[in-house]
Parts: structure tokens; C-alpha cells; sequence
């Protein structure tokens, strides 16, 4: 499904400096597997989850991405939301003045219209959302509010579980969606994710913590450092990892 | 004497041949006295203060004419009760005042000239300084058909009424709406003026519209300025207050190549409330808009609230300049000024400059300008939920807007105003 070689990625910073954060990274995810990134701050695992999102400003030195054997990295990022790839974000963007259900709707329906499906009519969009807003524990009256404004962490990161919910992706990406959650909304957010598992559909789990991994089984595990894989294995991997810290497999780099 | 005048002789000719108004001898007179002092004064040029940025003097070199009376066949949708004019005269058939409550008169000044001469006059009467306010003494010369509305005391007017100067199917006219809200005390009115245009037409709309809120009055006025992309917009409004009047306006300007509007609050006693809001689309190249505000607290215990925000696009440029200036000797006024902008493009320009001239210790104010882009964040974040590119922009766009569109209070005309400029409900 998914097949990543050799990437390389940098981005400017405010000096107009190039700054190389990817440094050759291979990963190749088949349908219906779970992988979960793991890695210290600043490895680059924000910055590839990103990428195959489409985020602009970074640029791409080398390597590339195909996803259902499609170029991901020529495709717009709305482009790429159609094909069924979904990245829930670290820090989900407050949009004041969006309405957060006209949001979902245009969402929803840009979607249905890239892959020639009718639009869902306001009823069937209503009974929708509804029952996935059920699903993460959100309360209804988050519908109304704007898009993530005045949201707490836990509810950003509950609104991103029910945007996946709503989209159905074939390749979810969470990027440290653990982070700042409570063990209630991590539930929510596990249970979420889990609802979605199927043998046609690839998930990514970007995260500093084994904790997530306890709710959400990975089948692999990679460890990323300086923007790298430097190692992977199978879930017993993160164990390690939890138990140990990082710094063992730093060595390991070339 | 001005030399770059329109000529001084097309002027007369044109006051002489006004087709609009049923002649009137003090009127005449007024007229004449008014024409004297701008041809006096002539255009206003850069040079002064108060026009900068905006150049009038183009209009010298034009040689805009009357329209005639057009048929129209097509009916015209309004809200609520509706009085229409075309290239500047009244269409009684067009117009719907079945839902207007006894003893408000609103009727066209045409009309009114007739039927209420004494109550009218002392409005036009009160003239225009030519020097600070030079197109509303150039309105009173060359008045064209307007609407008188006059609410007695406490008397609510709950439907909303619109006044709706449509341009269409001549070039090179112009017209000068005067038009007159008189509000008793206790009185509620909720009124949208709106110029639009229907094609593409070269023309100038010189429009002046003054309220009179008289003690505990309400109004909630909304304007729309969508006309054609050729045409030029002047407008004068001149707001008195009396004790405890509150006054709230909705401004929003998506039309014409040029635009220049001053809106001028004036108080006559305490208590006073001035709300003025506003909001620019502006999406042509060339396109200018130029908003002058200007709230007067004369008296205590006033207040006034100014936002106007502006969406920039292409090689467009507006001007926005408030200003609250706040008398000696008057206590407890808030003032609070805001003008944000958003760039749509590297060729946008925005000239800001909300002003405070402050000559009270007893005062709280606060004023603000801010020019950006719209957020990168979240325009990706969209588009990463499938929201194509134009569509994601739309929306944010819209989102910037929403806070001005917010303070319409109607549900009804809050929809229809966002859909004349173009947003979704």
C-alpha cells in the first residue's frame, strides 16, 4: 500500500537555511498492517507523518513515496485526503469562524466528489456524524462550535478521531496523538482507531510512548533517529524501547 | 474658482434639467447656493489631508449626464418592504410597502417634496460645508429621487426595510440619492440601502444619507455597495444622536472600481451608543475603497465601536481611516477602533490609520490595525481533509468576514447580505 525509498526531506528555516531532516528513510506498510514510529525529539517522525500528508513547505532532496502504486509526492494534499490518506495532526489548527459540522460536510463531500459519488444530503450527513461523534465521546455541542477553537487537547485531538471516522482513509497517520491525553481520551481515541482496523486498511502510529501501543497493537515497530530508521522489530520492540530509553540504539547509527 | 471642474457650465445645465425632482422654488435656490460654493471649491485633489489616497480628480474629466426612465419589466426581489429605483428614479411597481405600520411614512423624496414639503424641508435645509464635505454639497445641487422615511414615537418597525437603488442598461449617468431616516423617540427600525448594478456600466453614484435618532431611538442600519465594477461610489452619511440613541451600521462594499465613504457621527445629548462595522471584498484589479469614519463625542457617557476588516485581492487598494475624537470636559466615553486586513495577493495594498484625539482624562479607549495573510495552517489543514484548494481559501476567507456579518442582528438579512458577497449561508 504504502511503499517509502530512500527519502530524503529538508526544510528552510527563518535564515533561509536548508536544513536536511529526512536522511534516507525505507518503510513499506501492506494493507491492513498497524506500524508504529518511535523516536526522540527531533528525529524527524512529525516531519515524514507531514510529508505523506503533503504539508508544502518542506522539500523533497530524494527518494519517493507510492501509495497504491501511485506517486504520492506529485499528488495536491486534498489530492491525497481523495486517494484515502488522513494525517491527525499533533497540533490540530483552531479555524475561528469555520463552523466545525459545515467543516466535516465540505470535507466529507470534497471527498465524495473527487471520487464520483454523490454528495450526502444534509439527513444522511446528520445521522453520520451523529453516530461517529458517539463513538469518540465528544459531545454533540462541539457541532456547532468552530473548528477546534477554544477546544481543549483531549478534544482536538477526540475532533481529529472523528474527522478519521468520518473520512474512512485507507492510510491513517496519527501523529503523537497521544500526547496530552488523559487515560479516558486515549480510550476514546484507541477505541476509535480500532473501530477502523481492517485487513484493507494501513495504520501509522507516530508516538514517544509505548503507553498508546498498549491500546493499539502494532505489527511493527521502527525506531527513527537523526531522520532515520535505524532499527525495527515487533511490538516487544517498544517494550525495550520503554524500558531502556533511546540512547542504546543510537550507536546503532551509521 | 476651480479650472478642473466638470465644466461649470454642463453643472448648470445639469441642475436646470433635473428630471428627478418637482421644481421647487427654496429648493432651486438651495440648489443653486450649494452648486455656487462646490464649483468654488472644485474637486478635491491629493493635496488635502483628507483625500490622500484617493484621487478625484479623474471625475473632472468626465461629462456625466441624467439617465432617462428606463421600463422594467423583470420584477425585483427585495426583503421585507421594498422600495426600488432604477438609475436613480422610483418604480412604485417594483416596490412593496403593503408591510409598512400606520403613520410611518416612507415614501420617495420625489413624493415627499409634494406631500411633506414642511417636514422635509428643514432636513435639506441644513446644508453642507462644500470645503470638508464638497460631494454632499455637490448631492444637494444635483439631488436626485431618494426616500424620506420618517417613524413616529414609539413606534417598531420589525420588518426590515430595503431601499434598493438598482444601475443598469445606460452609460455615463449619474445620480445623487438623497435620503432621510427620521427616528422619534422610543422608535426600532431595522433598514438595508443597497446600489447594485446588474451588468458591467460606467456610472457615479453620489449618495448622502442622514439619520436623526431622536431620545431612546434604535436603528439598525445595514448598507451594500455591489455596484457595477466601473462605476464610481461617493457616499456621505450623517448620523445625530439624541439621548441614549443607539445606532448600529453594517457596511458592506464589494463593488465599483472607486469608492469613497464618509460616515459622520454627530451627538446631541448623553447616553448615545455609535456601532460601526464594517467590511470590504475587494477582487478587482484597480479596485479602491476609502471608508472615513469620524465619531464626535460632544457630549457623556458615550460610546463607539468601529471594526472594519478588509479582504485585499489582485491589485487592489483601500483606505481605511477612523477616527474618534473626544471633546474637553466630557466623561465616562469608550471608544474602541479596529481596521483588520488580510492580503489575498503580492499587489494588494491597504493604507490604515484608526486615529484618537483625545481632550478628556475621563476616557477609555483602545485602537488597532492589523495587516496579515490568511493562515497557512490552516488553509493545509483543510486541504488535507479533501477540501480543494479554491474552496479551502473560500472558506477562510469567509471565516475572516464572519465576525462583521455576526453583528447583523436579522437572521434573514445576515443570510442575504453574506450571500451578496458571496459566502455561503
Amino acid at each position: 500500500m504504502l511503499v517509502i525509498d530512500n527519502l530524503h526531506a529538508s526544510i528552510e528555516d527563518e535564515k533561509q537555511k536548508t536544513k536536511l531532516i529526512l536522511r534516507g528513510i525505507n518503510l513499506h506498510v501492506k494493507p491492513g498492517e498497524v506500524h508504529a514510529i518511535m523516536g526522540p525529539n527531533g528525529s524527524g517522525k512529525s516531519t515524514l507523518a507531514n510529508i505523506l500528508a503533503g504539508r508544502p513547505e518542506y522539500q523533497i532532496n530524494l527518494g519517493s513515496v507510492q501509495f497504491d502504486r501511485q506517486d504520492l509526492l506529485s499528488m495536491e494534499p486534498e489530492e491525497r485526503a481523495a486517494a484515502g490518506v488522513f494525517l491527525a495532526f499533533q497540533y490540530p489548527v483552531e479555524i475561528p469562524g469555520v463552523n466545525n459540522t459545515y467543516f466535516l460536510k465540505a470535507a466529507v463531500n470534497s471527498i465524495r466528489k473527487q471520487r464520483n459519488l454523490p454528495p450526502l444530503d444534509a439527513i444522511d450527513f446528520l445521522a453520520l456524524v451523529k453516530a461517529k461523534i458517539k463513538e469518540v465521546g465528544m459531545d454533540e455541542k462541539f457541532l456547532n462550535r468552530a473548528v477546534n477553537e477554544g477546544f481543549s487537547g483531549g478534544e482536538k485531538k477526540r475532533n481529529e478521531i472523528l474527522q478519521m471516522l468520518m473520512l474512512e482513509p485507507r492510510l491513517a497517520i496519527l501523529d503523537e496523538t497521544d500526547s496530552g491525553l488523559d487515560i479516558d481520551a486515549l480510550q476514546a481515541v484507541a477505541k476509535g482507531v480500532n473501530s477502523l482496523r481492517d485487513p484493507k486498511r494501513s495504520i501509522i502510529v507516530v508516538t514517544h510512548y509505548q503507553r498508546l501501543l498498549d491500546y493499539i497493537v502494532p505489527d511493527v515497530v521502527h525506531v527513527m533517529v537523526k531522520g532515520q530508521i535505524i532499527k525495527s522489530g515487533n511490538k516487544e520492540l517498544a517494550l525495550e524501547l520503554e524500558a531502556k530509553g533511546y540512547g542504546w540504539l543510537e550507536s546503532l547509527q551509521a | 474658482m476651480s479650472d478642473d471642474v466638470i465644466s461649470d457650465s454642463h453643472l448648470k445645465a445639469l441642475l436646470t434639467d433635473n428630471p428627478y425632482l418637482p421644481q421647487k422654488k427654496w429648493l432651486r435656490e438651495l440648489q443653486n447656493i450649494h452648486l455656487t460654493d462646490f464649483m468654488q471649491r472644485g474637486f478635491p485633489t491629493r493635496r488635502e489631508e483628507h483625500w490622500k489616497y484617493t484621487d478625484m480628480s479623474q471625475l473632472a474629466n468626465e461629462n456625466f449626464g441624467w439617465a432617462h426612465k428606463l421600463e422594467m419589466t423583470e420584477p425585483v426581489r427585495g426583503q421585507g418592504i421594498v422600495m426600488v429605483f432604477v438609475n436613480g428614479f422610483f418604480y412604485p411597481a417594483l416596490s412593496d410597502l403593503s408591510a409598512l405600520p400606520p403613520h410611518v411614512i416612507l415614501c420617495p423624496i420625489s413624493q415627499a417634496l409634494e406631500q411633506h414639503e414642511e417636514l422635509l424641508k428643514p432636513f435639506l435645509q441644513n446644508g453642507f460645508d462644500s470645503n470638508q464635505y464638497p460631494f454632499a454639497c455637490l448631492n444637494t445641487a444635483l439631488m436626485t429621487d431618494g426616500f424620506l422615511l420618517s417613524v413616529p414615537d414609539n413606534v417598531e418597525v420589525n420588518t426590515p426595510i430595503h431601499c434598493l437603488f438598482l444601475n443598469t442598461q445606460q452609460q455615463d449617468f449619474m445620480i445623487h440619492p438623497r435620503n432621510i431616516i427620521d427616528m422619534g423617540a422610543n422608535s426600532y427600525i431595522t433598514i438595508i440601502e443597497e446600489y447594485a448594478a446588474i451588468g458591467v456600466e460606467k456610472y457615479l453614484t453620489n449618495a448622502v444619507t442622514t439619520f436623526h435618532a431622536a431620545q431612546n431611538a434604535h436603528i439598525s442600519y445595514h448598507k451594500i455597495q455591489a455596484e457595477s465594477k466601473h462605476a464610481i461610489h461617493i457616499a456621505n452619511m450623517f448620523l445625530m444622536q439624541d439621548y441614549n440613541s443607539v445606532i448600529k451600521n453594517v457596511h458592506l462594499a464589494i463593488g465599483s472600481h472607486l469608492a469613497r465613504e464618509d460616515v459622520t457621527v454627530s451627538l446631541q445629548a448623553e447616553g448615545t451608543e455609535s456601532y460601526l462595522y464594517g467590511l470590504y471584498h475587494l477582487s478587482e484589479n484597480g479596485q479602491h475603497v476609502d471608508n472615513h469614519l469620524l465619531v464626535s463625542h460632544a457630549y457623556s457617557r458615550s460610546k463607539s465601536v468601529m471594526l472594519y476588516k478588509g479582504i485585499l485581492d489582485k491589485k487592489s487598494r483601500a483606505v481605511f481611516n477612523g477616527k474618534a475624537y473626544v471633546h474637553k470636559d466630557v466623561q465616562h466615553i469608550n471608544a474602541a477602533q479596529a481596521n483588520h486586513n488580510i492580503l489575498l495577493s503580492d499587489t494588494a495594498e491597504i493604507n490604515s490609520k484608526p486615529e484618537l484625539e483625545i481632550y478628556s482624562d475621563d476616557v477609555k479607549c483602545t485602537h488597532g490595525a492589523t495587516v496579515g495573510q490568511l493562515d497557512k495552517d490552516a488553509l493545509f489543514y483543510l486541504r488535507s481533509r479533501g477540501i480543494e484548494s479554491e474552496e479551502a481559501l473560500k472558506l477562510l476567507t469567509q471565516a475572516f468576514a464572519t465576525e462583521v456579518l455576526n453583528k447583523i442582528e436579522n437572521p434573514s438579512l445576515r443570510n442575504y447580505i453574506s450571500q451578496r458577497a458571496g459566502y455561503h449561508e
